[in-house]
């Protein structure tokens, strides 16, 4: 017996919008357990018990909280996340300036990290044991273990000290003149705008920041496709075609890569996710200016709205990272899509 | 006659970890342009080390330390790297063993025959246009008798049932029509009927396309019919050579002696015949059913009914069989008798409590207990053999001293040393895994205890020691087990009681003794004649059955 594939994704996504409902509701409670009244937060020390009061009642705390929640819940649907208790903009405005360039060098961290990490997984596991493998393996726990803003810190030096007019910090020469493009990530407006000038610069801003978040995932994912392509490189099918005469690169880098990028992929999508919410000591180290680096200065604020829409849009991307790679896994794996009825 | 195989002086060796062992001994072998040779023996006796050899799939570790191997005449040994591989596919092919595990889960069935066929091709030096090839795999596919070529073509292979992916791995050992055909336990992995099929396809593919065949096994019933020449290996050594015939009438070794006497007669004088119980029943079914759902979004989907209306009791110390084949609902009985799942309707009474009502406490638990399949999984690698047994004992209630006590006896039971005790899984052979398994299963003292095909896993004579201790077991300690097979030739020895069920329906219960000399059901019928046996005779005193009955009951029958 079948399941269809559309069943079940449509099992998932009832799935994630629970999982969202869940985290609004938590976020929501802890925000107003913590100590610290947001009205005062916004008004500072030297307003007036009345000012405070009046603030309260504009920002309908006074209301119980089950009305307060379903009428957050209710905004937050349509996009408004309240204003900023310290700046005073709205949140939602402050996020959708900054989510871009978060997004941005995660997407290319992302792409880096399947550019080094897989063909390295797959020449360690071919190689094994040998040196190339034991300078891989090497390589891949430097990557673990050093934290990234060491990484960055490198970086910047060797820039600095090395390549003379390399940029260290930002993300694009100021003095050029700026694409309004569509989506707010540099590389991309400036290819659709056919402005070269600007896609090199920006180019060149990124790829420090993107490598040095890079590394902690290039050593998880290179370790993790060795070890599924020497997982499968003693079953049965393997030896079928080696019988047969199907040339080794064949076997490799068909047969074998397809089915040991499973793993890596799975992982891939978690990755993705966290690294939205944990690109903060990279962004702070280049001056990058993101969305995660507006995180922790909420958190360090105490401005409470802006924390909780972070949260939630943190976990918005991660429930989607997890779909779209459920649905890659779809594509790439029978099993799933046919999974039989047990 | 000309050799088209011969193989002179083989020695072959591993190297692990800077430790040299010697696999092949001097193994010498020839098989006849057009002959059909078997090479039988156990679990690593070197049967698959030899046909790696001649293919060339050695692994890295193992070095060919002198002798030759002609094909043709030639060398192949001495040939270039280049020579070799050209012969894999062409000059010889394998059909391999497990359809299950032979394919990669990920492509399509096609698109493993069309790289086999392109790459052969190539190495041949012609060149290949994709619509030729797929002229070709589906000949191929037509000659394996998979009829839809088109939906196997494009299915995955978890798409397509054991019986099939077997006789796709048939073809792609004809692609390019090969002189030799090595096969290596094919079906061994599957139902005896499909099994019964596979054998009559290999052997006619064999005979019609005049191809020479290399058959590796340790079925001795399946020689019988697919071998006219037959050596015997052990230890890596050649130790008896001969025809059918010579070796089962006068076999010169007492360790082929010792395989043909392991065997379970289905007919004849020796077959033992366990006498009948008669005591009150300890299990018993009535009108159980069990359906399994799928889970919608909304609703529920279709529902499959994997066990229906099942009725049945066992006896006090009773050896009660089930026999049937995949899927068959064999397996979802005993899980429902051991509380794991919930019938949908009906009942079931175990020792006089009715199972599922309420919640199956440590008493019941201690009542039932179950032997898996392959002790290679069912046992923990980790942990010590003292360490697994102490598991159950721990939940029985024992502390301290009384735990290490309880498992010598329980060692003692099952007939190994005390000093097993300190033993990982991997120190031990397949048939002392099984004692161990067993030794568990004992460990709360049960009354009864499940056997799911406790010894499928294992080689013959270990198989046969396997079962005259579980039988010791039963007389010594007044247990009932429930025994889950699909090997008919041993339950009609082991048994005091079989049940055959088929598509989840009991279609015939008795003794075997009558169910085996008069079998009421067309399925029983069709499913005792397609057992591998060792005789004529035997062949003869078999059911009688028609292609029709055949056709209506087994699902990999294909005309």
């Amino acid at each position: 017996m079948q399941t269809n594939p559309i069943n079940l994704m449509l099992r998932r996504l009832i799935g994630f919008a629970g999982v969202m409902f869940v985290l609004s509701a938590m976020i929501f409670i802890l925000a107003r357990i913590v100590p610290g009244d947001p009205a005062r937060i916004s008004l500072g020390p030297s307003a007036s018990q009345q000012q405070v009061d009046a603030m309260r009642q504009e920002m309908g705390l006074d209301a119980p909280l089950l009305q307060q929640y379903s009428e957050y819940v209710w905004r937050g649907v349509q996009g408004d996340f309240g204003k900023s208790l310290i700046s005073g903009r709205h949140v939602s405005v402050e996020i959708v300036t900054l989510l871009p360039a978060t997004l941005e060098l995660v997407i290319v961290t992302v792409l880096l990290i399947i550019a080094v990490s897989i063909p390295l997984g797959v020449l360690t596991a071919r190689h094994r044991n040998s040196w190339v493998d034991n300078a891989g393996r090497f390589f891949s726990i430097v990557g673990v273990t050093m934290p990234s803003f060491l990484f960055a810190i490198l970086l910047q030096l060797l820039a600095a000290n090395f390549l003379s007019d390399w940029p260290v910090i930002g993300r694009i020469n100021y003095s050029l003149d700026l694409p309004d493009g569509p989506t707010g990530m540099l590389l991309i407006d400036s290819v659709i705008h056919g402005d070269w000038e600007v896609f090199v610069s920006a180019f060149k801003h990124i790829l420090f920041p993107a490598l040095a978040l890079a590394m902690a995932g290039i050593g998880q994912i290179t370790r993790i496709t060795r070890s599924a392509m020497i997982e499968h490189q003693r079953r049965d099918h393997v030896l079928t075609l080696k019988s047969f005469g199907v040339p080794d690169r064949v076997i490799v880098f068909r047969y074998l890569l397809k089915l040991s990028s499973i793993a890596p992929l799975t992982i891939m999508g978690l990755e993705f996710a966290s690294l939205i919410g944990n690109a903060f000591v990279v962004e702070l180290v280049f001056s990058w200016g993101g969305f995660a680096s507006y995180g922790l200065e909420a958190i360090l604020q105490k401005d409470l709205n802006a924390v909780m829409a972070v949260v939630l849009v943190s976990g918005f991307f991660f429930v989607v990272a997890n779909l779209l790679i459920d649905i890659v896994l779809m594509v790439i794996d029978p099993r799933l899509r046919f999974k039989e009825a047990d | 006659m000309n050799n088209l195989l011969d193989i002179q002086n083989l020695n072959v060796s591993f190297r692990n970890y800077g430790l040299e062992s010697n696999v092949l001994k001097d193994v010498g072998l020839r098989i006849p342009e057009g002959g059909r040779v078997a090479l039988i023996g156990e679990t690593g006796s070197g049967k698959s080390v030899t046909s790696k050899t001649i293919l060339g799939t050695l692994p890295e570790n193992a070095i060919i330390e002198s002798g030759s191997i002609r094909f043709d005449g030639e060398d192949v040994l001495s040939l270039s790297h280049g020579k070799r591989e050209a012969m894999k596919g062409t000059a010889f092919s394998i059909i391999m063993q497990d359809p299950l595990s032979s394919f990669n889960p990920v492509f399509r069935i096609g698109r493993h025959l069309d790289d086999v066929l392109r790459f052969a091709d190539r190495r041949l030096g012609e060149n290949s246009n994709a619509a030729d090839r797929k002229r070709r795999i589906e000949r191929v596919l037509r000659q394996v008798q998979l009829s839809d070529t088109e939906r196997v073509y494009s299915a995955y292979p978890s798409q397509l049932s054991g019986g099939m992916r077997q006789r796709v791995l048939i073809g792609l050992a004809l692609l390019h029509q090969p002189r030799l055909l090595i096969a290596d336990e094919p079906g061994t992995a599957l139902d005896v009927t499909t099994q019964d099929e596979i054998m009559k396809l290999i052997n006619r593919l064999v005979s019609e396309n005049g191809l020479s065949l290399l058959m590796i096994t340790h079925n001795l019933g399946v020689v019988r019919k697919m071998a006219d020449d037959i050596y015997v290996m052990r230890h890596g050594e050649i130790v008896e050579h001969g025809s059918f015939r010579t070796l089962f009438k006068t076999p010169q070794q007492a360790y082929t002696r010792e395989l043909i006497a392991a065997i379970p007669p289905l007919y004849g004088p020796d077959v033992e015949d366990q006498p009948p119980v008669d005591a009150e029943p300890i299990i018993s079914l009535s009108d159980v059913s069990k359906s399994f759902d799928e889970k919608l979004l909304f609703g529920r989907g279709r529902s499959h009914l994997a066990v229906k209306d099942v009725t049945l009791s066992v006896g006090r110390g009773e050896i009660f069989g089930l026999a049937g084949e995949s899927g068959s609902g064999k397996t979802t009985v005993a899980r429902m008798i051991m509380g794991l799942i919930r019938a949908t309707s009906g009942t079931v009474q175990v020792d006089g409590d009715t199972v599922g009502t309420k919640g199956q406490g440590p008493d019941f638990r201690r009542l039932i207990q179950i032997v898996y399949q392959n002790p290679g999984t069912s046992l923990n690698p980790k942990r010590t053999v003292g360490q697994t047994l102490s598991v159950p004992l721990r939940f029985a209630g024992l502390r301290g001293p009384d735990v290490e006590k309880r498992i010598h006896e329980l060692l003692a039971h099952v007939e190994l040393a005390p000093h097993y005790i300190s033993k990982y899984p991997h120190e031990l052979s397949g048939g002392q895994k099984q004692r161990v398994a067993i030794a568990r299963a004992l460990a709360a003292d049960p009354k009864i205890i499940v056997l799911d095909e406790p010894t499928s896993a294992l080689d013959v004579s270990v198989q046969k020691n396997v079962i005259d201790l579980l039988q010791r077991l039963r007389d010594g300690m007044g247990l009932t087990f429930l025994f889950i097979s699909h090997d008919l030739s041993l339950m009609r020895n082991f048994c005091s009681r079989i049940a055959i069920m088929l598509r989840g329906e009991l279609v015939e219960t008795g003794e075997p003794r009558t169910v085996f000399a008069e079998p009421q059901h067309p399925y029983t019928r069709a499913l005792i004649a397609a057992v591998p046996v060792m005789s004529d005779e035997e062949d003869r005193l078999k059911p009688k059955t028609s292609l029709d009955e055949q056709r209506r009951y087994l699902a990999d029958t294909v005309a």
